[in-house]
Formats: C-alpha cells, structure tokens, sequence
C-alpha cells in the first residue's frame, strides 16, 4: 500500500503517518518543513521499521510540486491513498488581517490541494481501489465570522470532495471528507481549547482516534467523517436553524471566548 | 567543588532541589525550557545565596535534537569549567499531557519527555559522570506501581489514556535506573529513583487542558512543598559511600513495583537506544 501525505510534519500528519506506518504501509511524505519531516522519518524507520520517502515542496508552487513529480515519475511510483492534510488556518476578523495572509489560505487550502489531487490521483496504481482523504473541518459546515476565510475554504473542500466523490465512484475511488472539531496539536490549540472552556472540552477530538477511524473508514466507506458526538450532535442541530442565524450565534460566542483568549496570552 | 546537573530545574522539584544544592557548596547546572523562566530561576537563588554558583541551559528537551545540542554546550562548558566531571546528572525534567501528542519524530510526548530526554542526556553525559565516579537520579514516583509496560504499544496509540501514559513513563525511570547500575555500578557510577511524594507544584496546569487539568489542581493541594523531596536528592548525594538501594522516598529505601526486573529493563534501554539511534558503550569492568 503506497501512501501520499500533505502536511505530514504537523500534528495530525504525523498522527496519520504513524497509524499508517504500523500497518506496514509504505509512506511518501511531504511538508514545506524539510527539518520536521527528516524527524518524523527517523522517528517512523525506527518505531515501525517503516518504509518512508520524504520530500520537502511548497505545494503553492507549481514548480515546486513538479519537481517532486518528476522525483516520483522518475521511480515510477504508484499510489493507493492520499491524504491531503496540509492547511492553515489564522484566526481574526477580515479587515484586521493583512491581505496576502487571507489570499494565502485559500491558495493553500484549496488551489494546492486541487493541485495535488490531481496529480496524485493521476498517478493512483492501476486496476486497484484508491483512498481519497480530504481534511476538511467542522468549521466547514457553518459560516464561521472572525474565521470567514478558513471556514469557506473549508466548505469548498467539503462539497468539492461530495461531488468529486460521485465522478470518481464507477472509478473505484473512495473519497472521505474528514470533518473534526479542535485536535489538540500544538501549545496553541490547547490553550485556545482551554479558553472555550465547556464547549472547547466537548467539541475536542482525540487525535490517535481520529487517525485511527480515518484510515480504517476511507478503506471500507466514503461520505464525510464527523469525529466525536458532541459535534455530530452539533452539525445535526445546525440543519434546522437558518445559516444566518448560525453566523450571528457563533460570532457573539467566538468574539467572546477570543476576547478571553488574548487576556490570558498577554498575561 | 562538585558539579551537579539537574533538569526541569525551574520550577517545582528541580528549582528546590537545585537550591538545596547551592546551599550545600555544590556547582549546580540547571536546565530549562524557557529563557524568561531559566532567569528567573536564577535570580531567585541569587538572591538567597548572592555567592552561588549557578548556571542555566535553555533547551526543550523533549525534542532529541535539542537534547542534543544542549548536550553540546555542556559537554564544553563541563571540560572548561568542571574538571571534565559531572558528579550528579538529577533527570527531573517531566510533564503531563491531557491527550495524546507527538514529538517531532512522532514519539509520545509524555513518553518522550519523561522518559527517552533522560536516557538520550544520560548517555551523552555519562563519560563526565565516570569522571567523578558519579550518581545518576531520575525522579520517579510511586505511580509506577500497579502498571505494567505496553510493549506492544509503547506510545499508546491504540487507546490513549494521559495517567497510563504518565505511570508508564514513571516506571520507565526506574527500569532505566536499573538498567544502568546492571551495566556501570562495578564502574563505580550508580543510579537511583527517587519518590517525591504528592509534591505541590503546576506540572499537571501545563499545557494540559479539560479533566487533567481540573483534577490536578484539586490534588495539588494536598501536596507537600518541593523543598521535601529534595531532601532525598542531596541526602543519595552526600553518602560517601554510594547507598546501595534503588528506589528511594523521604532519604529512605522503599519498596518498588515487581515489574522492575531486569529483563524489562534491559527490554526498555535496547528499545529506548533504538528509538534514540544510539549505543550505550560497554565499559569494560576493572576488577
Ligand atoms: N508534583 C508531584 O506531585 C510529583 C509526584 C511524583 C513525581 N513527580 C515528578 O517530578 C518531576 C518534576 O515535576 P514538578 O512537579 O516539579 O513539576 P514542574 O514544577 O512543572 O517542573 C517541571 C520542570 O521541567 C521543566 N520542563 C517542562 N517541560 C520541559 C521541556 N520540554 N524541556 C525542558 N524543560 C521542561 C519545567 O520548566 P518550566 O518551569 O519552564 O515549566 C520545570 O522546570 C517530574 O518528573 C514529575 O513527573 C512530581
């Protein structure tokens, strides 16, 4: 089993690279962090014994990723997975934002995505099934104020990947989007999950168990991936009420806890 | 002037015990993870005892790359300053986390701290440590009790539970202080696990989160301040003659879990000098 991770030298990329790698799946890895992905595949060879390339390519960068292609048509390797983690997010209302680093989200989170998708999915082995994982967000479900870039760039993953998931089905393709509410990655996040107090404690996933179902579901079904109750609970609920209304309840509730949040930074 | 080194030295345990050592006469080298912190750390012994004499490291030593270059600037600074010797390395350093995270080489993070930043530091300082025919402590805790090493899942990724993570990691100190008096102690080197008790200190408000978090402040309350515990460290540090227990608590021997026996620590030290990419020498026993 062949494997094609983005983003594999953050959090959940290397959750992910771990949960395959101890199922004995051969690992190509890329980052635009050359050091952390050299780490992680030290890290991987010697827990698992795992086979691993690695390429460090900033998958914004047309030339970039070609490179990495002609590596990879060059040993002529195919693939059964992709899983495409690599994403940004920053928070903050849209005015108060520099331009460049708002663009900058989509042309991550989308454009190099699609980019890569196609490259990769043009390469998937022949005659076998491939496993398409996209890492969409809950944030995704909603019009999300003060996080208005990511969320929509996360929306057009999410549909992207429900149609995508329709022209690719005759073709053996599954295609998971996966939706998850805050994982726990960095110092960061669990001091902004700790700001939102209750609900920042519900709506948080488990990071090993969320690699887990993932890799296991995008083999058996595809469909989107709500990870943990509380949050299907909540996308379920989100249904009946109006998207406006969903928009004015999450901006009071995150200007409040962003509020919170940068009193305690700045102590 | 003896020369101890000691991790985690900022706050909690390591600060106390540092202070405890300065107040003794000894050259203490302490190391840290924050710059601010490490300064503080030192002017606060300074200003008990204005003629100490204290230096800090900053490295994040869950990370091995940082441990290794920490080790860098010690092992010059030790051959410049110390006679080339190291006569206490206190292993301190330790966390705990709410859920499961990784290192950069995708290892756990309690394991990777509590644990694998000791063996990897121990390793590299261990030719200064001979120099001074030396102790080795790592502080342990009587959570090691009552579990058993997850051999087959040492990173616990297949159920994660934060106190599993946190008792193995502590059982791992012990197993590792056996492992190496089975190798050094006919070199003269000795090591040892201390028990601080129920101690009084932030380790479970940092960078933890949800239930950890909430239960740890409770409990903390009912700890003891860190300047008892570090009784314990410089009382294993004072005997001339190296006391020959393992486990210790309140300067006392006590009693250990039955799963530190040698075959789990050998086990544990082959596993950690894979995961390490290192090879402790075999030094050759002079009779
Ligand atoms: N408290 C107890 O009841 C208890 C009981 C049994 C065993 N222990 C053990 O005692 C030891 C010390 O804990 P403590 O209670 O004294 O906690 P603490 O006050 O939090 O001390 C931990 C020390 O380690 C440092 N540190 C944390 N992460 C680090 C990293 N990544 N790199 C370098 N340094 C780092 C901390 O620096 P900062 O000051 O910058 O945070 C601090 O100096 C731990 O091994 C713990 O497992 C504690």
């Amino acid at each position: 089993m062949n494997v094609f991770i983005t983003g594999a030298s953050g959090g959940l990329g290397r959750a992910i690279a771990a949960e395959c790698a101890s199922r004995g799946y051969k690992l190509f890895l890329t980052d635009i962090n050359e050091e952390g992905l050299h780490s992680l595949q030290t890290g991987l060879e010697r827990q698992y014994g795992a086979c691993v390339t690695t390429r460090a390519c900033d998958i914004t960068k047309d030339e970039s990723v070609d490179e990495m292609l002609a590596l990879i048509d060059a040993s002529g390797i195919r693939f059964d997975m992709l899983f495409n983690i690599a994403g940004i997010d920053y928070e903050g209302s849209f005015l108060e934002r520099e331009c460049r680093s708002v663009v900058k989200i989509v042309s991550l989170n989308v454009e190099a995505t699609l980019r890569i998708t196609h490259a990769i999915l043009s390469r998937r082995r022949e005659n076998g099934a491939f496993s398409l994982v996209f890492v969409s967000s809950l944030a995704s479900l909603y019009p999300m104020p003060l996080k208005a870039t990511y969320a929509a760039s996360k929306r057009f993953l999410t549909d992207f990947a429900e149609a995508l998931r329709q022209e690719l089905k005759s073709k053996n393709v599954k295609v998971l989007t996966l939706c998850p509410g805050g994982l726990p990655t960095t110092e960061e996040a669990i001091s902004g999950i700790a700001a939102q107090g209750f609900w920042g404690s519900v709506t948080t996933n488990r990071l090993e168990q969320v690699a887990f179902e993932t890799v296991e579901k995008v083999q058996k079904r595809a469909g989107l991936y709500i990870p943990g109750a509380a949050n299907r609970t909540l996308s379920f609920l989100g249904k009946f009420l109006p998207r406006s209304v969903i928009a004015a309840i999450i901006y009071k509730r995150w200007s409040g806890a962003q509020e919170k949040w940068l009193c305690t930074e700045s102590k | 002037m003896k020369t101890v080194v000691i991790t985690g030295a900022t706050s909690g345990i390591g600060l106390a015990t540092a202070r405890k050592f300065v107040g003794k006469g000894y050259n203490v080298i302490g190391i840290g993870h924050s710059e601010t912190n490490c300064d503080r750390a030192k002017e606060k012994i300074l200003s008990d005892y204005p003629e100490a004499k204290i230096i800090y490291f900053v490295a994040n030593l869950m990370q091995l790359s940082e441990v290794k270059r920490v080790a860098d600037e010690l092992e010059k600074y030790i051959t410049a300053n110390c006679n080339g010797e190291i006569y206490a390395l206190i292993n301190n350093v330790g966390g705990v986390r709410s859920w499961y995270q990784t290192t950069a080489e995708g290892y756990e993070q309690q394991f990777a701290l509590n644990h694998l930043a000791s063996f990897m530091l121990t390793y590299r300082l261990l030719p200064y440590i001979e120099m001074a025919l030396g102790r080795v402590i790592m502080t342990c805790s009587n959570s090691h009790k009552g579990i058993k090493m997850h051999w087959e899942d040492i990173m616990l990724k297949d159920g994660y539970n934060p106190l599993t993570a946190y008792k193995q990691s502590k059982l791992c100190n012990i197993l590792f202080a056996e492992a190496l008096n089975e190798r050094y102690s006919n070199n003269g080197i000795r090591a040892y696990a201390v028990d601080p008790g129920l101690v009084n200190t932030d380790i479970g408000n940092k960078q933890t989160g949800g239930v950890v978090n909430l239960i740890w402040s409770l409990r903390k309350k009912h700890g003891v301040l860190p300047e008892i515990p570090a009784e314990t460290y410089v009382h294993l540090c004072e005997q001339k003659t190296a006391p020959k227990g393992l486990y210790y608590y309140l300067c006392r021997e006590r009693k250990f879990s039955r799963e530190v026996t040698e075959e789990n620590a050998n086990r544990l030290f082959d596993l950690s000098e894979k995961l390490c990419g290192i090879k402790y020498r075999d030094l050759v026993v002079e009779l």
